[in-house]
């Protein structure tokens, strides 16, 4: 995936809608299920046994950067069915482990978090799925929008953080009541600098 | 005070024979823990009137725990705040100011149809006249040895503390509330503004102080004893050791919780002709059996035979504790006076 420069500032680029994002290619991502067997435990592989989870099978993203800062715009259908309990949600993963259970113990990843009820992004470490840790403020910032049933959501960063050059994607679709590890996840997407 | 707590486990006994339903416990943990806005729908402490679908309604059918013969995990449903229903504005403006006394009447204010209010729709009970019967019942997160929401959480942030308090990390729970659906006791609430799960925290600042947990302490019936499991002497070891006259509630969900039971008594039923029929007692045992497992016919023999011997002017360890004589005995080694604790910090 190509990661364009903008000399934008920071307000536009966190914009979903803006003119920014309109030059760059977007590329398509296909995300799969966070698998069942990995879950964290024995309630949740259990209570999950039977249903199907992990139901955004893709996500087109874009990435910019100005100096110092990566933002990435995640757009994807909206499941039409009310979120009764669980947001819609999604997640930049950055670092270098796998990527598909959504870091280990010994591997963590990172993951800048965005859900559709919070008013910031968090960051979290991830050591597993669901198995997350929220860090401290690390500047993690994001911006959404949600219209003619799809969802555009932009989560920005300091470029620094970027380790290995790569990227991945998780989604949640909360009408089905994902959360923790029970996601969508694509698979590591090299990032190329301008 | 410096409470010995390595690997120990505190304890609740609640008397149903004494239990009044004045929910003195429940608002005693309210006012304390549970004041935010956000928290309205939480009752970490709630008194039902048995038989009854309980709060949150029907809670006994809602999963949770573990298969009894497989011990595995059984999923659960999570509660809504509709079926907490602990949430409600009542008109007491228009009752005390309103200018229309004696017409209008205290009532939650929601429509009658799906409303179910804690101390208010689902104060039931059975039976038909002049046999109907009904005890109260408080209820409070079990501190499980066994603890489904602890083991269900994927962040971790559920653990159980050295005294046996099952308590939660709020900066480490993610929202996740997979431990809403484990529990099947249906004790943990959600804060939809502050995105974290909470329970009943067995009043741990409290605990460390030598106070008894407030539920416990403001009891005006003398209905709740706390203290050690393992400390022999004790009101609540001897009443779940000893004696065997308080019960888990629902032993056979398999949490292995930490508040006991002891049964309610009840007067015998009255025959159509109006004689009193003294083979049988009101609360159908059966349903007594339901709640606290098959060991409740034992407990229930026992307190009858206790009871009787006072009656007969003999003396019974038993009915002294229950009657607590002395309401410190209540509170274990808990008994500091919360009046004289200098809070700090
Ligand atoms: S305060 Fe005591 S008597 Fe009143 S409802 Fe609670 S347990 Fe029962
Ligand atoms: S009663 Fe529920 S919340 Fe309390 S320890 Fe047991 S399972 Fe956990």
């Amino acid at each position: 995936m190509k990661l364009a420069k903008s000399e934008q500032d920071r307000e536009t680029l966190i914009d979903p809608s803006s003119k920014a994002w309109e030059g760059t290619p977007a590329q398509a991502l296909s995300l799969s299920p966070v698998p069942l067997e990995a879950q964290p435990n024995e309630y949740i592989r259990a209570s999950w046994a039977t249903r199907s989870y992990g139901k955004t099978g893709e996500v087109s993203a874009t990435a910019l950067a100005d100096n110092d800062r990566l933002y990435v715009r995640l757009q994807w259908e909206d499941d039409p069915a009310p979120n009764e309990e669980f947001p819609d949600a999604a997640a930049l993963v950055l670092g270098n482990g796998d990527l598909g259970t959504l870091g280990s113990s010994e591997q963590p990843l990172s993951l800048w978090y965005w859900a559709a009820d919070r008013d910031e992004p968090l960051s979290l470490t991830a050591s597993g799925p669901g198995v997350f840790a929220r860090n401290g403020d690390n500047g993690i910032s994001g911006a959404a929008d949600l219209s003619n049933g799809r969802w555009s959501v932009v989560i920005a960063g300091p470029l620094a953080a970027l380790a290995g050059d790569q990227l991945g994607v998780v989604v949640w679709n909360g009408s089905n009541q994902e959360r923790a590890g029970l996601a969508a996840v694509s698979s590591w997407v090299a990032l190329e600098k301008e | 005070m410096n409470i010995q707590a390595q690997n120990r486990q505190i304890a609740w006994v609640v008397d149903l024979n004494k239990c009044i339903g004045c929910q003195t416990c429940s608002v005693a943990c309210k006012v304390l823990w549970t004041r935010e806005d956000s928290e309205k729908a939480q009752w970490w402490c709630s008194v039902n009137t048995q038989p009854g679908e309980g709060t949150p309604r029907g809670w006994e059918n809602m999963g949770g725990g573990f298969e009894e013969q497989t011990h595995r995990a059984k999923p659960g449903e999570q509660p809504t705040p509709a079926d907490f229903g602990g949430g409600f504005e009542f008109n007491h403006e228009e009752v005390f100011y309103g200018g229309s006394a004696g017409k209008v009447h205290l009532e939650p204010q929601a429509p009658r149809e799906g409303r179910w209010a804690m101390n208010w729709d689902e104060d039931q009970g059975a039976g038909e006249w002049p046999n109907s019967y009904y005890f109260y019942m408080p209820r409070l997160c079990n501190h499980c040895s066994n603890a489904p929401c602890l083991r269900s959480c994927p962040s971790k942030a559920i653990y159980k503390r050295d005294d046996g308090l099952v308590v939660r990390d709020e900066d480490a729970c993610l929202g996740a509330r997979f431990c809403m659906e484990a529990c099947p006791y249906k004790k943990i609430y959600f804060n939809y503004d502050r995105h974290v799960a909470q329970h009943c925290i067995g009043c741990f600042p409290r605990i460390e102080a030598g106070v008894a947990p407030a539920c416990v302490r403001q009891c005006p019936g003398r209905a709740v004893f706390v203290g050690w499991l393992d400390e022999e002497q004790s009101p609540v070891s001897r009443l779940v050791n000893e004696w065997k006259v308080a019960l888990p509630l629902h032993p056979e969900y398999g949490t292995r919780p930490n508040v006991y039971y002891v049964p309610p008594l009840s007067p015998h039923p009255l025959n159509e002709d109006m004689s009193v029929n003294t083979e049988k007692s009101r609360i159908p045992p059966e349903y007594l059996e339901s709640l606290f497992g098959s060991e409740v016919h034992g407990a229930l023999d026992f307190l009858n035979a206790e009871m009787a011997k006072t009656r007969e002017g003999k003396t019974s360890e038993l009915m002294k504790t229950l009657i607590a004589y002395k309401w410190q005995e209540l509170l274990g080694p808990f008994a500091v006076d919360p009046a004289e604790i200098i809070a700090t910090g």
